[in-house]
């Protein structure tokens, strides 16, 4: 009875950090490894590795989907996102990714433009987008 | 027909601000502190010990606590016009010049292409990692970037840069290659601090270039400029071994590396102009969850007997308190080894305040 709680309890916890699913449009060929998503999401490429222009997109900081993808891809906390992108913003070296209100908006946004690249709750992604990496 | 075109060019003429976006953003730091012990420079008429926390600003501290040296706000307006083309300005209003606000950076930027993008206008000269964003106090962990390296009189200039982003396997790679000139009418460094006489400073036939490497963890940046130097004190021109103008050359390496919880940061740079000025810089901090405490240690020295010669051994704590704003707490302890080229003398200070950044 106890390892049965224990395994709901593990469950819940699991459930509750589930992770994120990194989309592009259907017809984005492109290969994108962590590596490559990082660069492009941390303004350090603008360009899938096929040379086409890359338009991250992410979504408001109180998003779920936003605290595990700064974490598991990006390895960095909100705090140290932000001062890396005033780094950019304030030597005119960069624009910080648009923030989408949530899942459903970044399904849209994703859906209809080959170059925008985001990232959604694990499972949320439909048949309208491309998976390219869950984490 | 022709009423028509041309309501049809008002219209459109009163279309297009709507066509750029305007973006508002900023930056703030309210810092405070006082000197806690020095010796002040008593062969310079300074008997009270003071704390030179930003040479170019003359951000000076004394025994009486201030908000007032290091306080700063900053506005920034971009205009998006559209396919690459955007118009930015930066305003800063900074407690050390009674929080009067001017125009710091004003360019016009076009992106070229994925890789480069064209920039002019009024712009911050980036002789150090630091110096392009060393108004932003949120971007980095001391309170602020070491002040016996960044000790150059001239941070502004206006001209062209052409800037650079591209990759090399795992790299990410960033430069820039820039050229102008910056005639400062009134120095505040040189007039107020150093000569006590209107200076005015002209760095003219800059040429620079920056080269950035980083990987996941690591990042390289070294940076070259040569310039030519003119200055007038009270009108009359300085000469150097009997000319009007002088050149100077800068060199610059920085080092940081980043393993996650422990980073280090380092800066090595001389200034050659004739005689060799050198700055070193060491920070080790740790993140540990929203506090960074970090232990740093900064060097100025030329390269010749007697010469300007000073260090700085810092302490410091950053807590991320809020997700736009961070509080910052430090103490200095500033050794000043000449006595012909002394500085502002020895002192120990603590200083303390918030950046935010929106």
């Amino acid at each position: 009875m106890k390892l049965l709680t224990y395994l709901v309890l593990l469950f819940t916890v699991s459930f509750a950090h589930a992770g994120v699913d990194v989309i592009v449009h259907p017809s984005n060929g492109a290969a994108l490894d962590a590596g490559a998503i990082k660069k492009i999401f941390t303004g350090k490429s603008k360009s899938f590795p096929d040379g086409s222009k890359a338009i991250p997109l992410t979504q408001v900081a109180t998003a779920a989907a936003t605290g595990e993808f700064n974490d598991k891809v990006l390895s960095k906390s909100a705090s140290q996102l932000k001062a890396h992108w005033s780094k950019l913003v304030f030597t005119g070296k960069g624009t910080p990714p648009k923030e989408a209100a949530n899942d459903a908006e970044v399904l849209s946004l994703v859906a209809s433009n080959p170059n925008i690249i985001g990232f959604v709750t694990s499972g949320s992604a439909d048949g309208s987008v491309k998976v390219v990496q869950s984490f | 027909m022709k009423t028509k075109l041309a309501l049809a060019i008002a219209s459109c003429m009163l279309a297009a601000p709507s066509f750029a976006e305007v973006n508002l953003s900023g930056f703030a730091s309210i810092n405070g502190g006082k000197v806690l012990s020095g010796s002040g420079v008593p062969q310079f008429g300074i008997e009270d010990p003071i704390f030179l926390a930003d040479y170019p600003i003359v951000s000076t501290y004394d025994e009486e606590f201030s908000l007032e040296p290091e306080s700063l706000f900053g506005l920034q307006i971009t205009a998006d016009l559209a396919d690459g083309l955007s118009a930015t300005a930066q305003i800063v209003a900074r407690g050390a010049n009674d929080f009067d606000a001017k125009f710091e950076w004003a360019y016009i930027s076009y992106e070229l292409n994925e890789s480069w993008t064209i920039q002019a206008g009024k712009k911050r000269l980036p002789l150090f990692y630091y110096s392009d964003f060393y108004d932003v106090g949120y971007a980095y962990v001391w309170m602020r970037a070491p002040a016996d390296n960044y000790t150059w009189q001239i941070f502004n200039y206006n001209g062209i840069n052409a800037l650079y982003t591209g990759e090399v396997g795992d790299w990410s790679l960033s430069g820039n290659i820039y050229t102008g000139r910056e005639d400062d009418e009134s120095n505040k460094l040189l007039s107020e601090f150093f000569f006590g006489e209107p200076t005015r400073e002209i760095w003219k036939d800059i040429v620079g270039g920056v080269l950035q490497a980083s990987n996941d963890w690591l990042e390289i940046r070294g940076t070259y400029m040569t310039y030519t130097n003119q200055r007038y004190r009270s009108g009359e021109p300085v000469l150097w071994d009997g000319k009007d103008e002088r050149e100077g050359d800068f060199y610059g390496l920085a080092v940081n590396a980043d393993f996650g919880n422990l980073f280090i940061l380092s800066e090595l740079n001389r200034l050659d102009l004739g005689g060799k000025l050198d700055t070193r810089m060491l920070t080790v901090g740790y993140r540990i969850d929203s506090v960074t405490p970090f232990i740093s240690y900064a060097e100025f020295e030329e390269d010749s007997a007697g010469g300007e010669e000073h260090n700085t051994t810092s302490v410091g704590i950053r807590w991320d308190f809020h997700p736009a704003a961070a509080f910052k707490v430090q103490y200095d302890n500033v050794n000043d080894e000449s006595f012909d080229l002394a500085v502002a003398g020895d002192s120990e200070a603590i200083t303390f305040g918030i950046d935010l950044v929106f």
